[in-house]
């Protein structure tokens, strides 16, 4: 049985890894609601290729936006596959710790009421 | 099926915001009340891997891609739908606002699609299962299709409700396109609880003590 400090590294490894294989190997294809989104707009058919032109109709009036700092998980075309590749490490790790702050946070406040 | 801003109106977007709190309050009771001080690290490493998991869009033919949500993964790892709301939350929230994928506004809605929905199917299918079949795989399997099949179908009917898509089409296309991804993240949930399940028995606690499930 691995201890904790082992199933932790192995599974952060393991979960790098998983993004970093995504970085090159990803599909770049339209995923399903957005190909959804083509298909009611009528710019692909069900079971067909989606259009290389094909894009997304949006109607942003009244509704709210937001530009994310890495769009995409990506650092823009300049840093291309090297750009997705902090992206995702830095997703994967900030997951990681969220997480884990929060879940210790909440054991540590919840203990003098249990 | 991360639901950009630009899908749904403000005022609906508060509505699934609202109800997602309550449950988002609900599993922080559920992490205070249940969660086990040995388990955080495996929470942490599973949020990690759901967040790397879903950021590999893989392909599923006719022209459209799909990532796996982790909602059953997680609930039935941890025992606990409220467990999947935990995680699918934090790593929804990061993806949001730091990647784009997901708006802000529609976040309310994600949670509860991805998180909720998919963490409670996924657990209930899974436990009902068991019982009937005794096979952790059969079951974690059946269990990951519908926990990746449901949430897309409340989807579309939230998409429909925002006068997005329309009713049937949308319901169409959604389950034919997560049906497919469905049943890829059948296959990587059922990898993933025997893989976590082999390194580490005692942190799981889903009557699944075994790999073989007996």
């Amino acid at each position: 049985m691995m201890d904790n400090k082992t199933f932790i590294i192995a599974g952060i490894i393991v979960s790098l890894l998983i993004g970093c294989v995504a970085v090159f190997m990803a599909s770049g294809d339209p995923d399903g609601l957005e190909s959804t989104a083509l298909v009611v707009q009528g710019q692909k058919e069900l079971t067909g290729a989606t259009p290389e032109d094909a894009e997304i109709e949006e109607d942003l009036t009244g509704k709210f936006s937001y530009s994310s700092p890495m769009p995409d998980y990506s650092l823009g075309e300049a840093m291309g596959s090297l750009g997705g590749l902090i992206a995702i490490i830095v997703g994967t790790i900030l997951a990681f710790l969220v997480v884990l702050g929060l879940a210790y946070g909440i054991k540590m406040a919840g203990k003098p009421t249990k | 099926m991360h639901i950009p801003d630009a899908f749904i109106p403000i005022w609906q977007g508060a509505i699934y915001w609202i109800i997602a709190l309550v449950f988002v309050a609900l599993a922080l009771k559920w992490a205070r009340d249940e969660m086990n001080e040995e388990k955080l690290p495996l929470i942490a490493v599973l949020a990690a891997g759901i967040f790397a998991l879903q950021s590999f869009n893989l392909p599923v033919s006719m022209g459209t891609s799909g990532h796996l949500v982790g909602g059953a993964l997680a609930a039935i790892i941890l025992g606990s739908p409220f467990a999947a709301v935990f995680i699918l939350t934090l790593v929804l929230i990061v993806q949001a606002i730091l990647f784009g994928d997901g708006g802000i506004t529609t976040l309310g809605a994600n949670i509860i699609n991805m998180g909720v929905i998919g963490g409670f199917v996924g657990f209930y299918t899974f436990k009902g299962m068991m019982g009937a079949t005794k096979s952790m795989p059969i079951s974690a399997f059946v269990a990951a299709w519908l926990a990746c099949l449901i949430p897309s179908l409340a989807c579309a009917v939230e998409m429909f409700l925002a006068g997005t898509f329309p009713l049937t089409e949308g319901l169409i296309a959604m389950g034919i396109y997560h049906g497919i991804i469905g049943v890829i993240e059948g296959f990587v949930t059922v990898a993933a609880i025997y893989l976590i399940t082999t390194a580490r028995p005692d942190l799981v606690d889903t009557g699944v003590k075994t790999p073989s499930g007996a």
